[in-house]
């Protein structure tokens, strides 16, 4: 069985933001890089997936400049036993059409018979890449998944839906699954897994190689949202601060009688 | 009266005596020599471990500590008994000796016999006193184990029959000598020289000689069985301590206080770390076990056994021993158990204590490599967070790097990479770089060294974690790497002193990272300053006198035998410090220790507020320390255990920045 | 400009999110025509075309049914915007549906502004405005930021539409959350705990703030998945959503996930020590200060 996953590095999410000198994105400057944490269940059940079968080929991937395979190394580090690093160091200038053709560029014949993704980036957020690349590889994806099980070439998952409820979809293989936090515990790499993926594969492809499609959508500008007006900040000695809180709640809600 | 004794009298001192009982002896040291090799085959299964350099200096401490029962007697009553029953146990093993050495060498070899005259006066007056003080110390023991029954003291079968044997043999010892006084001494002066000897000599006045002749006779032969059972019996019961305990001494680790061993982690052909089985232990690891007589010093002084976790220290060495005895195969891991390994806070009490030089704390930290290294396991999931949380942003709170040094705003301390030239490198760490309650700290150190006319200097975002708590749960790798990081900044600013305000920092700084290449010399804001005002560079402009309880960290006391500097530091600021009960080298963990600062306490009662509770009962109203985890942990654990009325956990630095002139002390705040 | 509404149902029950769209396609002056995989008995209420598919026909989820009766819309009805709710239903579909057309995707527009759709990125740290550059777009709304100005009113004028079975994907049934507890979306006065409290023991206090104040107390999801809390409690896009007059966030920072699900409540206090933190965007009042003091504080005051 041959698996792909698709991850990306993103900002950790605590840093603070500044925008780059275009004004379009974030700058890239003195920022923690991660791997964009619902990657991280994908990777995981990548493994466990090998690990249930006993044998399968598990291939990482990501787009972007030469740090990304920081995130990468931690996914061969994870169990993936190769990667494919699609160069780009302008890689945050490209929508997810791009991106997602780029992926089925390389991935088209490669005939994977499972692709796990996240199911969206903690950084754009936009929860397309996955479905768009299963649309352009002519494969059945589901989203969202916090539940999966396989027997070899049908999976049974389960999809996280709103307030807590969760539905069980049935599909065959080859197909692509994006994943959600609680699909299962990211294992945290042992030592001499961390030695054996340094040998491993990464090769790096230029991504002229393989994007031939022009975004679909621009930026015209990324901002700082604007504090909501009417937000009151108060600070100071907790006495002070509660008789001021039950003073506005009396005035401005009837919940104090 | 001649003053001396028929040695072998009525027993003969022909072939007859003679042979029979160096055959015995033979017999015996074979089988003390056979059991020890079985032994001694036990500790080679462990891995090599150097502790032979400087050989002769090493035999020296080791016997100078023997004979001195330093170690034995640090803790007073038992430990007193101990060293008495020692001494006089020892004392009459030399008699012997010598005895021997004249009755079977000199004497027939060349006609010399020593044991006489006033020699022999004090000969056997000093084995008398010996022999009685040793079973005065036995029988106080004995009531110890037996009576008093002391809580957490294991007592098996085994105990029972070392007490029985050597109180038979130093009574026997005593009868021996009383019958034959009977018969050779009484009412000469010479029996007055065996004081004790004499009173068993009076008690058996009454029997006929031949009674008495057959007596000694029957129980010097019983004596010498024992005697020889006693050595032969040596490798096989707990008796063997006293070969092990002393060849411990031999290999103590000669390294720093509490330092680890630095993995090669380069290394390919490595293809485990850490210990999982006994055959990744070191000999040094295994031979512990036989070294510990389970004497619970360690068990006592331990944090999570004195807060209802199931961790015992004496339990895990013993665990240890009986592993490698009975079943060398099996799971380190789940001989000793999980909660028990994580427990841990490597506080080192255990260690500073123990009699025997057991080594306690790196069999944890060996254990816990095993299952972070080899299984990427933690022992909880906040755990795997904060780890998480130090590879991608360099602290484990979690916060953007980008804004380690927003804590010196408005105190005009740049970082080295924008202005290298200063007189130290303030190494602030995790806490006082972003937890609220520890940058106060932070600040008023700044503050005394400005005030001291210093221009500080610290790393800013490109300081990161020193990975210390990562180390001490097992995390070799994640440690190193931060460390190399580490130390390759900081030497590229040529600093030439470091200065933190972390014990933790401190003692890896000082000396783990010496394992990596940093030789600049580090000091903990304690003794620098403290230095600073030796030097009268340093003043406070007020120091009216205030109460304080003051708590010794673990890394700084324990670890560094920091002790005097922090008190002289808190008397010039009007501090008048209650000591807690424990306090200095026997000062109570707040549980942070071991990386648990990043863990939550879910077994047994919390640490922090046991050791809030002991700064209660001295009723003073300041709860002072100089480590930001202790702090960290007081903040809660005084509100936990319900003393925020009347006890405040305070820094050293605060308490001497408020001192400063008015103008500086706000600037700290 | 016409936008096509994907309206959603579940088990027989419209979603609120259906009217949100419909919001939406006001504030853009766009006339609407809606979309809906359903069933009769629960349409949603407007004037405009409605095509209706039965769900029970064409599967509660079967995204190639529902794209290729999409499609079939978009073909008689060509619109210039096809408008989904950024829901587990939608974006999993929507892009299926972008693809499809060659049209562009802007995923959880909050506004739109000058010709550009303005979404946060980064946590809501920051936001983008967002040109589609084709001739067809596709937008997902973020739930909760286009609310209906009044009551819905109306009658759809329905095309009902035929469906083909045979789905390559099937669908095994629903799983219903752990059972039993509070229903969040009744209360009046929520009191709800974010990973700043610290620590399960913590928890108590928000739960005596709670009662304090007549109200019922709430969980961000950090603190659900760390067990300290049960999943009925959970407040955001994967728990409950909430509206309550008073809504009470201490030690939440405001993860996205979170404000979608109690943005609507009438009036927001926010207790954290983080000034900056992006609750604050939501809060009317925001108190810097730490909860483990502020709550026991402010409960003492409030019995007393």
């Amino acid at each position: 069985m041959k698996i792909l996953i698709c991850i990306k590095q993103v900002p950790d999410m605590e840093s603070r933001f500044k925008l780059n000198a275009a004004g379009t994105w974030y700058s890239d400057q003195d920022l923690a890089w991660r791997m964009n944490e619902y990657d991280e269940f994908a990777v995981e059940q990548a493994v466990q997936l090998r690990e249930q079968l006993g044998e399968a080929e598990v291939v990482v991937l990501s787009v972007g400049p030469d740090r990304v395979k920081e995130a990468m190394k931690k996914a061969l580090a994870m169990g993936a036993d190769r990667g494919i690093h699609i160069q780009d160091d302008a890689s945050f200038e490209k929508d997810p059409f791009q991106i997602a053709s780029a992926i089925a560029a390389y991935a088209g014949d490669q005939n994977f018979d499972v692709i796990f993704t996240g199911m969206q980036s903690q950084d754009r957020s936009s929860a397309q890449v996955g479905v768009l690349l299963a649309g352009m590889l002519g494969l059945p994806a589901v989203t969202t998944i916090v539940g999966f099980e396989c027997d070899g070439s049908r999976v049974t998952v389960r999809r996280e839906l709103e307030g807590g409820l969760k539905s069980v979809v049935k599909l065959s293989l080859p197909a692509l699954l994006t994943c959600q936090l609680g699909l299962n515990t990211p294992r945290y790499p042992t030592l001499p897994n961390i030695m054996k993926s340094k040998k491993k594969e990464l090769i790096s492809i230029p991504v002229s190689d393989l994007l031939k499609v022009d975004a679909l959508t621009a930026t015209t500008l990324a901002r700082f949202p604007e504090k909501r007006g009417a937000g009151l900040i108060l600070e100071g000695d907790i006495g002070d601060l509660t008789e001021q809180l039950v003073k506005i709640l009396k005035e401005k809600t009837a919940v104090l009688n | 009266m001649e003053f001396t004794r028929e040695i072998y009298w009525n027993i003969g001192s022909g072939a007859g005596t003679l042979v029979p009982m160096y055959l015995l002896l033979l017999v015996a040291l074979s089988l003390l020599v056979w059991g020890g090799w079985q032994r001694i085959k036990v500790y080679r299964l462990g891995k090599a471990l150097q502790r032979t350099d400087d050989l002769p200096q090493r035999l020296v401490a080791a016997i100078s500590q023997v004979v001195s029962q330093r170690r034995v007697m640090r803790v007073a009553g038992v430990g007193t008994a101990h060293g008495l029953f020692f001494w006089g146990f020892f004392l009459l093993f030399i008699g012997t000796c010598l005895i021997v050495l004249q009755a079977d060498v000199t004497d027939p070899l060349f006609g010399v016999k020593f044991l006489q005259g006033r020699f022999y006066l004090f000969f056997s007056l000093v084995l008398d006193i010996a022999g009685a003080v040793a079973i005065i110390m036995l029988a106080g023991l004995f009531v110890r184990r037996y009576l008093i029954k002391p809580e957490g003291l294991e007592t098996r079968r085994e105990d029972a029959v070392i007490h029985l044997l050597l109180m038979v043999i130093l009574l026997s010892g005593f009868v021996i000598e009383g019958a034959r006084m009977a018969v050779t001494e009484l009412g000469t002066d010479l029996s007055l020289w065996s004081p004790v000897g004499l009173l068993f000599a009076k008690s058996l006045a009454g029997m006929g000689e031949e009674s008495q002749r057959a007596l000694h006779s029957w129980l010097w032969w019983g004596h010498l069985l024992l005697a020889l059972g006693f050595i032969a019996l040596l490798p096989f019961s707990k008796l063997r301590h006293v070969l092990t305990t002393c060849v411990n001494y031999i290999f103590i680790d000669h390294g720093p206080k509490g330092g680890l061993v630095t993995l090669d982690l380069e290394d390919e052909a490595t293809e485990s770390f850490g210990a999982a089985t006994l055959a990744e232990l070191s000999w040094k690891d295994i031979f512990d076990g036989d070294a510990c007589t389970l004497c619970k010093r360690c068990q006592d002084r331990c944090p999570a056994y004195a807060t209802e976790k199931p961790l015992s220290p004496m339990k895990m060495i013993n665990q240890l021993q009986q592993l490698a005895f009975n079943t060398p195969d099996a799971s380190l891991t789940e001989t000793v158990g999980k909660d028990e390994i994580w427990s841990c806070t490597t506080c080192r009490a255990c260690q500073e204590i123990c009699p025997a030089a057991i080594e306690h704390v790196s069999k944890f930290v060996d254990l816990r490599r095993n299952l972070v290294l080899m299984e990427g396991e933690f022992p909880g999931e906040e755990v795997t967070t904060a780890v998480d949380n130090t590879e991608v942003n360099g602290n484990p709170l979690g916060m953007a790097f980008a804004g380690r040094a927003d804590w010196t705003e408005g105190l005009g301390v740049s970082s080295l990479a924008d202005d290298p030239d200063v007189d130290l490198l303030y190494f602030v760490g995790c806490y006082a770089s972003f937890d609220k309650r520890n940058i106060k700290i932070a600040r008023s150190f700044v503050t005394l060294c400005q005030a001291a006319g210093l221009k500080v200097g610290i790393l800013g975002k490109e300081e990161k974690c020193c990975g210390e708590p990562v180390r001490k749960l097992g995390n070799e790798y994640l440690y190193q790497s931060l460390a190399v990081e580490n130390i390759e900044r900081i030497k590229s600013y040529g600093v030439k002193q470091i200065v933190t305000t972390c014990p933790h920092c401190f003692n890896t700084l000082g000396k783990d990272y010496t394992d990596l290449g940093l030789d600049i010399p580090v000091d903990h804001y304690t003794v620098f300053l403290d230095r600073l005002f030796g030097q009268g560079a340093l003043q406070l402009e007020s120091s009216q006198p205030f109460a304080c309880t003051y708590h010794d960290s673990c890394y700084l006391g324990r670890y560094n035998d920091i002790y005097d500097a922090p008190r002289r530091l808190l008397e010039r600021a009007g501090g008048g410090v209650t000591e807690m009960t424990k306090s200095y080298a026997e000062s109570f963990c707040c549980g942070a220790g071991g990386g648990r600062i990043l863990a939550e306490e879910n077994l047994g009662t919390r640490i922090s507020e046991t050791r809030a509770k002991m700064a209660a009962e001295t009723c003073a109203p300041l709860l002072v320390s100089s480590c930001p985890f202790c702090l960290t942990m007081f903040e809660d654990g005084v509100k936990g255990a319900g003393f925020d009325e009347s006890l405040t956990p305070r820094d050293i630095t605060e308490i001497l920045a408020e001192r400063l002139s008015s103008s500086r002390s706000q600037r700290s705040e | 400009m016409k936008a096509l509404l994907i309206a959603e149902s579940r088990q027989g029950k419209l979603l609120p999110g259906s009217y949100e769209t419909l919001a939406f396609a006001k504030q853009m002056g766009a006339e609407a025509v809606m979309f809906l995989v359903g069933s009769e008995s629960g349409l949603p209420q407007f004037d405009g075309r409605l095509y209706l598919a039965d769900a029970t026909a064409a599967g509660e989820y079967n995204p190639e049914e529902h794209l290729r009766l999409l499609l079939e819309v978009v073909s008689k009805e060509s619109p210039e915007l096809i408008v989904f709710s950024h829901s587990s239903y939608g974006w999993d579909l929507a892009p299926r549906v972008a693809l499809a057309l060659n049209a562009s995707q802007i995923s959880e527009v909050i506004d739109c502004q000058d010709g550009s759709m303005v979404v946060p990125v980064c946590n809501a740290k920051l936001q983008r405005l967002v040109k589609a550059q084709s001739a067809l777009t596709v937008v997902t709304l973020q739930s909760g930021a286009f609310t209906p100005a009044d009551e819905p009113t109306g009658t759809p004028t329905m095309v009902k539409l035929v469906t083909e079975t045979a789905a390559k994907i099937e669908f095994v049934g629903y799983e219903e959350a752990e059972a039993g507890g509070v229903d969040l979306s009744k209360a009046e006065v929520i009191v709800s705990a974010g990973r700043g409290i610290g620590k399960p023991e913590n928890l108590a206090m928000v739960e005596d703030l709670a009662k304090a104040l007549d109200g019922e107390y709430g969980a961000s999801r950090p603190v659900v998945d760390s067990g300290w809390a049960e999943h009925n409690r959970q407040v955001g896009s994967t728990g409950q959503t909430v509206a309550p007059k008073l809504y009470v966030a201490c030690g939440i920072s405001g993860a996205i996930q979170h404000l979608t699900g109690m943005k609507k409540s009438e009036f927001v206090v926010a207790i954290n020590t983080d000034r900056d933190a992006p609750i604050g965007e939501v809060a009317d009042v925001l108190i810097v200060a730490d909860l483990k003091q502020f709550l026991p504080a402010l409960t003492t005051r409030l019995k007393g």
